[in-house]
């Protein structure tokens, strides 16, 4: 039996209107704009209010820029910004360095690596809140485990404990963050390294270039783009800190741990000022998107 | 063997009507009593030694009333967070909670919270007529208006250990006749002295800013006479024009500076917990804090159940005074009903049934973790042979929450949250040496002038209300 085709008359071929692609995914991107958008707009809104919820429960009148003036007139705002920008530069620094560190020895498969992957791993995982109650028992000045370290190894510790002092409280924070997310830069810039043409290394040993050299011309430029945006993540994630910060001293002594997370979270969510909180959400954004804005410049500018 | 059941959209509707219709005949067919037993109400509070006692004894309040209770307890400052989200985006969140005296006034002005007087005034069961007055002053009253009711009110008083004490050569005055300066004397003699194989601290202070280091300091400060404002609350106008750099609040600081040197330097950042847990380990003389701390710090631990070192060599005694008449702070934790419930009726049945004196009683003889509540603010309970041989610190605790004033230790005014995390700042600061007690006053002075004026406190333009302790007295009266 012989099968006989019979081809379809042809259609005519109607040609969609130009701007057919954006009307199908308008829905998505209004959707995604008002998500994005709407919160941010309604905190602009009320930034130029005077509305504390400890006076009312509605904003009680158009302040103009009193709220970004009240911010930035008790120094608290600037001084939570220098020790958030310090907290931030120093935090991230080291857990790059550290994180790398861990990535390459990782790749010189060592025994048990499998298991030291999955144990690096597990840091990350546990929620800061309570990462800050295990540091908390950790920095006790009355038998905790790292003053006990520190003076067992000579290091002398303040009067009033690690917590405690002004000159430690900011960096024992910072130490808690860095033990808890080193493991997650380590774990990305290990798959990173694991992308690198394994020729061009060896021809790079074959030349006779030191491991130091290999790092920072081969390895180092070809993880850029990798290492650049966990930097940046790792840059916000830190600029925002509050919850150890919270369980550890709460911004304090005085205000030497206080975070703009933590001064965002007294104005808001203690103080129950939300055309303050606003406003300094707002100055917030502003500060964060300026320095993401230069770090991209600078860092992608000459990328494909 | 094929299965006759056949799923098809209209099989489908069938079920579901046939099963829709069940429910409804069903419905009204449940009898009342049915339907009242499932009724449960959602109790969220402040987890403090109260709630385990309600907790604990929840069943009782079931069986009596067939509402069943579904009881929350979270920490006081995630609770204020939670409420006010829940108020302001209307979304109800439970039809009892706890209300800090500090938030009173915000959540009765806003209406968040149902006034009481009405429901008291209904119902004599209430026994409005056993409270002590100053508290339901400093607690529960707002502008005329009782807003909640005290299921736990506390005072201030001075714990320390009595063989120390005896050994170190110091009596302490049990019935309050000494002052702060003897205090601190004290304090300083015990300090640094070895005993039962310790060094001894003379005292430990909560000085982790803002609320911890403000409880404790504001008690010595009111004591030695300061005053936050001009005139607030027991004025016909009132003036928030603030008054704390003034010389009584001065001497204050400077002894409160000095205890801080006889205590153990981490306590810079000890909370109210902390604090009386160092004292509960037995290395600490003696320090003044909320009267729990009484049978607190008789455990080792929160709830632990097991006694602490200085359970059996606890002393106890009144604060000691300034150079006026004494005013001792008064705190705890107060019931209201949510204005947005809908179960107003069930609510108040068990805000009346937590404070009442039976089952305030029944809290204080609850021992599932040791006998852990003696906060009565009904003066019936404080002459109870039975509750009186467990906590024999009653009689001196009535007469510290008979002196108590806690409008005047720690104000009341609509921006106390942002005030007190001023003053706990620059409190702390003295405590590390980053202020001294001069350059605090005057910049926590600055900070309080700035604040006041930004939310139109001063100059005040509002109605005033002549907030005194006759004026609930006679609230009291009328509502008997």
């Amino acid at each position: 039996m012989t099968a006989i085709s019979i081809a379809a008359p042809p259609r005519a071929r109607r040609r969609l209107p130009d701007y057919t692609p954006w009307l199908l995914i308008s829905p998505s991107i209004l959707l995604l704009v008002a998500l994005i958008a709407f919160p941010l707009l309604f905190a602009l809104k009320n930034s130029f209010y005077f509305w504390n919820l400890q006076m009312g429960p509605s904003p009680m009148g158009f302040i103009g820029f009193d709220n970004y003036k009240m911010a930035l007139s008790n120094g608290m705002f600037l001084d939570s910004l220098k020790t958030t920008l310090m907290m931030t530069v120093v935090g991230t620094a080291v857990e790059f360095t550290l994180g790398l560190a861990i990535a390459l020895l990782l790749l010189r498969k060592l025994s048990g690596i499998k298991l030291t992957r999955v144990l690096l791993i597990m840091p990350t995982t546990i929620a800061p809140i309570v990462v800050g109650f295990l540091f908390r028992y950790m920095y006790d000045p009355n038998g905790g485990l790292i003053p006990w370290l520190l003076t067992s190894s000579g290091i002398p510790l303040p009067a009033a404990g690690l917590l405690g002092s002004p000159s430690t409280a900011l960096w024992a924070v910072l130490f808690a963050d860095i033990w808890q997310w080193t493991p997650f830069f380590a774990i990305v810039l290990y798959a990173a390294l694991l992308a690198v043409p394994g020729e061009i290394v060896e021809a790079a040993k074959i030349d006779g270039i030191s491991p130091w050299k290999q790092l920072l011309h081969i390895k180092l430029p070809l993880i850029r783009k990798t290492a650049m945006i966990v930097v940046m993540l790792r840059f916000m994630q830190i600029f925002n800190t509050f919850d150890l910060v919270v369980v550890l001293t709460k911004g304090g002594p005085g205000t030497s741990s206080r975070t703009l997370g933590y001064s965002l979270y007294q104005a808001g969510m203690v103080d129950f000022n939300i055309g303050l909180s606003s406003a300094m959400t707002w100055m917030m954004v502003i500060i964060v998107n300026a320095i993401i804005g230069l770090f991209v410049f600078f860092a992608f500018k000459d990328w494909d | 063997m094929k299965s006759d059941f056949n799923l098809s959209r209209r099989n489908l509707l069938k079920g579901g009507v046939a099963l829709a219709g069940t429910a409804a005949v069903g419905g009204g067919l449940v009898p009342r009593r049915a339907m009242a037993a499932d009724k449960t109400l959602r109790v969220l509070l402040a987890g403090d030694p109260f709630y385990y006692a309600i907790e604990g004894l929840k069943d009782q309040f079931e069986q009596e009333t067939g509402i069943k209770l579904q009881i929350e307890a979270i920490s006081l400052e995630a609770l204020q967070a939670r409420l006010t989200s829940s108020f302001i985006s209307n979304e109800p969140d439970a039809d009892v909670i706890s209300v800090d005296q500090m938030w009173l006034g915000q959540y009765l002005e806003s209406k968040w919270i149902t006034p009481l007087n009405e429901f008291i005034k209904a119902d004599s069961d209430t026994d409005i007529a056993d409270y002590i007055p100053e508290v339901l002053y400093s607690l529960n009253t707002w502008r005329g208006q009782i807003g909640t009711l005290p299921v736990a009110a506390y005072g201030q008083m001075v714990l320390y250990r009595k063989d120390f004490a005896e050994k170190a050569g110091i009596a302490v005055p049990e019935d309050g006749s000494w002052s702060w300066s003897d205090y601190l004397a004290a304090v300083q003699k015990m300090n640094g002295q070895d005993f039962d194989g310790k060094k001894m601290s003379g005292t430990v202070l909560a000085g982790q800013q803002p609320a911890p280091v403000v409880h404790m300091y504001s008690q010595l400060a009111a004591s030695m006479g300061t005053r936050w404002f001009k005139d607030f609350p027991a004025a016909s106008a009132w003036d928030f024009q603030p008054t704390l750099n003034s010389p009584e609040n001065l001497a204050a600081l400077k002894i409160f500076s000095e205890l801080y040197k006889n205590a153990p330097p981490e306590s810079v950042g000890y909370n109210w917990f902390d604090a009386g847990m160092r004292f509960a380990k037995g290395d600490v003389g003696m320090f003044y804090w909320w009267t729990p701390y009484a049978y607190l710090c008789k455990k080792d631990g929160y709830m632990s159940g097991k006694d602490s070192v200085v359970a059996d060599k606890l002393g106890m005694a009144r604060l000691p005074k300034g150079p006026g008449e004494q005013v001792v702070s008064l705190g705890g934790h107060s019931l209201g009903i949510t204005a947005n419930t809908a179960n107003r009726d069930a609510s108040w049945q068990f805000v009346k049934w937590a404070t009442s004196a039976k089952t305030q009683k029944a809290m204080g003889l609850y021992n599932k973790y040791g006998y852990q509540f003696s906060d009565f603010a009904r003066p019936s309970l404080y002459k109870d042979a039975e509750l009186l041989k467990i906590y024999p610190h009653l009689t001196a605790q009535l007469g510290d929450l008979e002196r108590g004033n806690g409008k005047i230790v720690r104000p009341p005014v609509p921006v106390y949250t942002t005030l007190e995390g001023i003053y706990g700042l620059n409190l702390n600061k003295v405590l590390t040496g980053q202020l001294t007690p001069e350059a605090c006053l005057s910049d926590t002075q600055t900070y309080f002038e700035t604040i006041l004026k930004g939310n139109f406190l001063i100059p005040y333009q509002q109605a005033s209300f002549n907030d005194t302790l006759d004026a609930t007295k006679s609230l009291l009266k009328s509502l008997a």
